[in-house]
């Protein structure tokens, strides 16, 4: 299994969470929400492309719009290599983060 | 939707560019989605601003995977590339060996020309250094890049542009007395201090501020310092010049470079002139001295220009006016002395830039067809890698990317043609350098452009040989070449053909050019002259001695068994000419005509074996002929319109206005013309006096047999005669030849590189014709079956290349015939055009391509054809 970067983790969550609605637009705007933070176009392929090669995401083509001039969405859904890529990364943040309350961190300030 | 909502053209098409694969595509549409949803909750400005903010924080991103996905593929087209190589030895060898060859000759002649152009730039000041020069219509029009010594100063005086002048005699060879011991040196001249300060001439020793100050110093290069000194001290030494002319060293300058357009080993000061003849050095009628001037910075030449001839009007005005002639000064600048200037009797032996532009179409055309061959064989050998580019097609790839590798390749195999030309370049050098008698070397740290330079001219070898055969490659379409079946396109083969039209025409237009330029050496060389150049011994620089012993030495000498005659003069042929304007009878003063001069005495017309056609030659019993007698050559005669010129005279007027002081020479002999320069000039009107105090050359005529003992006589009785003074010689005919050497270095240099161009030729002609015979081999099998002969099949396969070849000659011959036309107009004398020659070069060609093609096809014509059958 390879290992899964901290943004393709973000992005793989973010496709689960979104569903059938994951494509570009719908993907950027979601994951700049939850980051807070603004996630560019070339970052977000870029790791796209790299879940594509992993074989951890599918692509499909979707639906030509007027307000795309004519380009069609592609919709990216997580394979079954995928879902056990996100399985173990749960896993591994469960582990990670086990015995640590948000509380202890607060404290710290 | 209206016009002005859409997003912005720049970066979108921007990112379109660096995405790879569909993400631009992609990346564009949720670019723009995302940009009306922004636009219609935001406004278009912020919209705007929005998507270029979003289009250039893309950028980087885009740009670094586009970097490294391309490295991905690189890996892989090394690993084909280089497959390729492995698995067609035979082609990879032809291409690489032949634009190894190319690059080679292209490269040197680029070395020699980066030499040639670098001539005097390594001064500072180079751009504000100027050489007068002058035009002077005495008679007739006279330039030359020689001045009068009183111009220099006056300049610097009246100008205030001027910053500096510096005068120099023309570096002639003296012998020089150092202690007890005697040498000859070449480059020795005359200079004022100022020349260190114009030109940059390094000092080891001394100060270049008072070096040559003083009358009597003197200022020598490290190498005469070495030669004459050692180790020690040369400051404060003494060197003497003939009988007792002192000069004390006061300098010691580096060797000068090599890329000057005049060299010297010893300079003296010209103040020593000035004290010895102050008068000479004042005269403004003496233009014997090379004059340079150093301008101030920001200053216009060409208005200093205008304003020169006033100044030559102030100091010479009368005496102009009185006998009606004219001189003009001129400015010319430093760096175009070498280069673009063809006085006779320059300061040293410059080049013509026309050899630059020759070399400089050499070196293309030689690497052009070492290009041609390289596009020939690659386009030929496409289908075997048709289905390569089928099946990377198949996988994705796209077009640009397929030319991509293709050029990546090309560009490949150039840097390893490049690494293999460099090799040969250091085999090469040596030779290349006793050719065109330079010591040029591939020396990175001297000549900084070299690694820039080579690996551009890899690149640009690599991308424009690669070009056609990319672009052709690329544009099979994958279903086809699946298939299995490739039909080579007749476009493809036209082309083809058209470069080895171009290749062949190449060749022989170089062919006709060696064969012409050599045509015209032996021409020179074997032609009639007015004299016998064989067999002759001249003994140079001997004014001193003639002077006080011309008699002895002439009887001394003409005892010595072997000798046949001996002849005294202040010229051999071949040795530069000295001219003047003389008034003859029939004109007036105002028509002075230029004539050569010479002094001889009565031997020199029978030594040297000029012929006297009409009177007599001068007469050793005959007190009168000193005085009152000459001989002219036949030109003279005409040029004069004397039918009978003997009686004829000559009025020789030193003071201009007197009527009183004039003399009359009466013409005794007029000798049959003769040659007293390279057979590039006319023969010119020629004077000829018995003056015993102006020789300057002995010339002997020795027996044609046992020279070398009569050579060891002659130089035992000089010694004997003269055991101060080193004993010097040279054979006149050498003498005389070696003013071809120009056109000999030419002859042998576009003789090499047109062997090699047809060589590469040939290289590339092979590796298409074991091509298509190979390609063929199953029509020739089948042939052969049918009962073709293999003569017949021979036939068939070299008809094509012939038609190419005679093609090409008939492109060529016009090429050539203008471009040797023209070359050969720069001779007085010259060969004829011979057609035999043309048609010489087209029999040779065609007989090159047919052998070159043969092997192949005769092979292919005697395979059994059941071997040819068989496979499938």
């Amino acid at each position: 299994m390879k290992d899964l970067t901290k943004i393709e983790e973000i992005l793989l969550v973010a496709i689960w969470h979104l569903k059938e609605k994951a494509y570009g637009v719908k993907i950027r705007q979601y994951v700049s929400a939850v980051v807070g933070k603004e996630l560019t176009y070339g970052h977000l392929y870029s790791a796209l492309n790299q879940l594509v090669i992993k074989k951890y995401v599918n692509k499909s083509v979707g639906k030509t719009l007027a307000q795309r001039l004519g380009r069609p969405r592609i919709f990216y859904s997580i394979s079954l290599d995928g879902v056990n890529a996100l399985k173990a990364a749960m896993e591994m943040n469960e582990k990670l983060w086990s015995g640590i309350s948000r509380y202890a961190l607060e404290k710290e300030k | 939707m209206k016009r002005k909502n859409t997003p912005p053209q720049i970066p979108g098409w921007l990112i379109r560019l660096f995405a790879w694969y569909d993400d631009g595509f992609v990346v564009f549409g949720d670019v723009c989605e995302e940009y009306y949803e922004i636009m219609e909750s935001r406004g278009r400005t912020y919209a705007k601003l929005w998507f270029w903010r979003q289009c250039f924080r893309t950028f980087p991103v885009f740009i670094s995977d586009f970097i490294i996905w391309r490295m991905i593929m690189f890996k892989n087209y090394l690993k084909v590339a280089l497959r390729n190589v492995k698995k067609q030895k035979g082609y990879a060898f032809i291409n690489i060996s032949g634009l190894a060859i190319g690059m080679a000759a292209c490269l040197m002649i680029l070395l020699w020309i980066h030499d040639e152009l670098s001539y005097d730039t390594y001064h500072e000041k180079a751009d504000r250094i100027y050489r007068l020069t002058i035009d002077a219509n005495l008679g007739s029009q006279i330039s030359a890049p020689v001045s009068m010594p009183p111009a220099g100063p006056a300049m610097v005086q009246e100008y205030p542009e001027v910053l500096q002048f510096t005068r120099l005699t023309r570096p002639a060879r003296y012998p020089v007395v150092v202690g007890d011991k005697e040498y000859f040196e070449e480059f020795v001249a005359f200079a004022d201090s100022s020349l260190f300060e114009i030109f940059s001439f390094p000092f080891l020793e001394g100060d270049p501020k008072t070096a040559l100050k003083t009358a009597y110093s003197a200022v020598i290069t490290e190498e005469i310092a070495n030669k004459y000194f050692g180790n020690d001290d040369p400051i404060g030494k003494v060197i003497k010049f003939s009988g007792d002319e002192k000069y004390f060293i006061t300098g010691v300058v580096k060797d000068v470079p090599q890329n000057s357009h005049f060299t010297f080993n010893i300079l003296r000061s010209m103040e020593t002139r000035n004290a010895e003849n102050r008068q000479l050095m004042e005269n403004w009628m003496n233009v014997s001295q090379y004059t340079y001037i150093l301008l101030a910075e920001g200053a216009d030449p060409k208005s200093l220009e205008e304003k020169l001839p006033a100044l030559v009007d102030n100091n010479l005005g009368t005496i102009l006016k009185s006998i009606g002639g004219s001189i003009v000064l001129h400015l010319q600048p430093l760096k175009k002395i070498h280069l673009h200037s063809d006085f006779i009797g320059d300061i040293g032996a410059q080049r013509d830039i026309m050899y630059i532009y020759l070399f400089s179409g050499i070196a293309l055309f030689v690497l052009i067809i070492a290009c041609i061959n390289f596009v020939n064989l690659s386009t030929a050998r496409s289908s075997t890698r048709a289905q390569e580019v089928g099946m990377r097609k198949t996988l994705g790839a796209v077009r640009h990317r397929l030319v991509g590798q293709f050029l990546g390749e090309s560009v490949l195999y150039s840097v390893f043609s490049l690494i293999l030309s460099i090799v040969l370049i250091l085999m090469a050098m040596p030779w290349f350098n006793a050719i065109i008698g330079r010591r040029l070397s591939l020396n990175i740290f001297q000549v900084p452009w070299l690694v820039p330079g080579f690996l551009g001219l890899a690149l640009i070898v690599g991308v424009t040989a690669g070009c056609y055969p990319a672009f052709y490659l690329s544009s099979f379409q994958p279903v086809r070449v699946l298939r299995g079946r490739l039909i080579a396109g007749t476009k493809n083969i036209r082309f083809r053909r058209i470069l080895v039209v171009v290749q062949f025409a190449i060749s022989i237009v170089l062919i006709i050019g060696t064969m012409m330029i050599y045509k015209q050496l032996i021409y020179m060389k074997s032609k009639e002259l007015g004299f016998d150049k064989e067999h002759i011994v001249v003994l140079p620089g001997l004014r001193d001695i003639m002077q006080t012993s011309h008699q002895t030495m002439r009887h001394e000498f003409k005892n010595i068994p072997g000798v046949i005659n001996v002849g005294a003069s202040s010229m051999v042929p071949g040795r530069g000419v000295t001219r003047s304007v003389f008034q003859p009878e029939g004109f007036s003063r105002d028509q002075s005509q230029p004539m050569d001069y010479r002094n001889i005495d009565p031997d020199y017309l029978p030594t040297m074996g000029i012929e006297i056609v009409a009177g007599r030659n001068f007469s050793e019993d005959l007190s009168t002929d000193k005085d009152e007698s000459v001989l002219i050559n036949e030109t003279a005669a005409s040029k004069f319109g004397w039918k009978n010129p003997l009686g004829k005279q000559f009025i020789l007027n030193p003071d201009q206005s007197d009527q009183e002081g004039e003399t009359r020479l009466n013409v005794i002999g007029v000798t049959k013309d003769f040659h007293s320069m390279s057979l590039r000039e006319k023969i010119e009107p020629m004077i000829m006096f018995y003056d015993t105090t102006e020789y300057t050359t002995l010339a002997i005529r020795i027996a044609p047999s046992n020279i070398q003992k009569t050579l060891g006589l002659i130089k035992n009785k000089w010694k004997e005669l003269w055991p101060q003074r080193p004993f010097e010689y040279f054979f006149l005919d050498d003498s005389f030849d070696s003013q071809y050497r120009a056109e000999e270095r030419m002859g042998d240099l576009t003789l090499r590189f047109s062997l090699l161009a047809v060589f590469i030729g040939c290289l590339g002609l092979f590796g298409m014709a074991s091509y298509t015979t190979e390609q063929r081999t199953k029509e020739i099998g089948i042939r052969k079956v049918l009962g073709a002969s293999a003569a017949i099949i021979v036939r068939m396969l070299s008809k094509e290349y012939i038609v190419l070849v005679a093609i090409g000659n008939l492109i060529a011959w016009p090429v050539a015939y203008f471009l040797m036309k023209s070359w050969l107009d720069n001779f007085a004398y010259r060969t004829s055009l011979a057609l035999w020659i043309f048609i010489a070069t087209a029999f040779l060609s065609l007989a090159i391509a047919l052998l070159t093609v043969s092997y192949k096809s005769i092979k292919a014509a005697l395979s059994n054809p059941v071997d040819s059958l068989r496979y499938e």
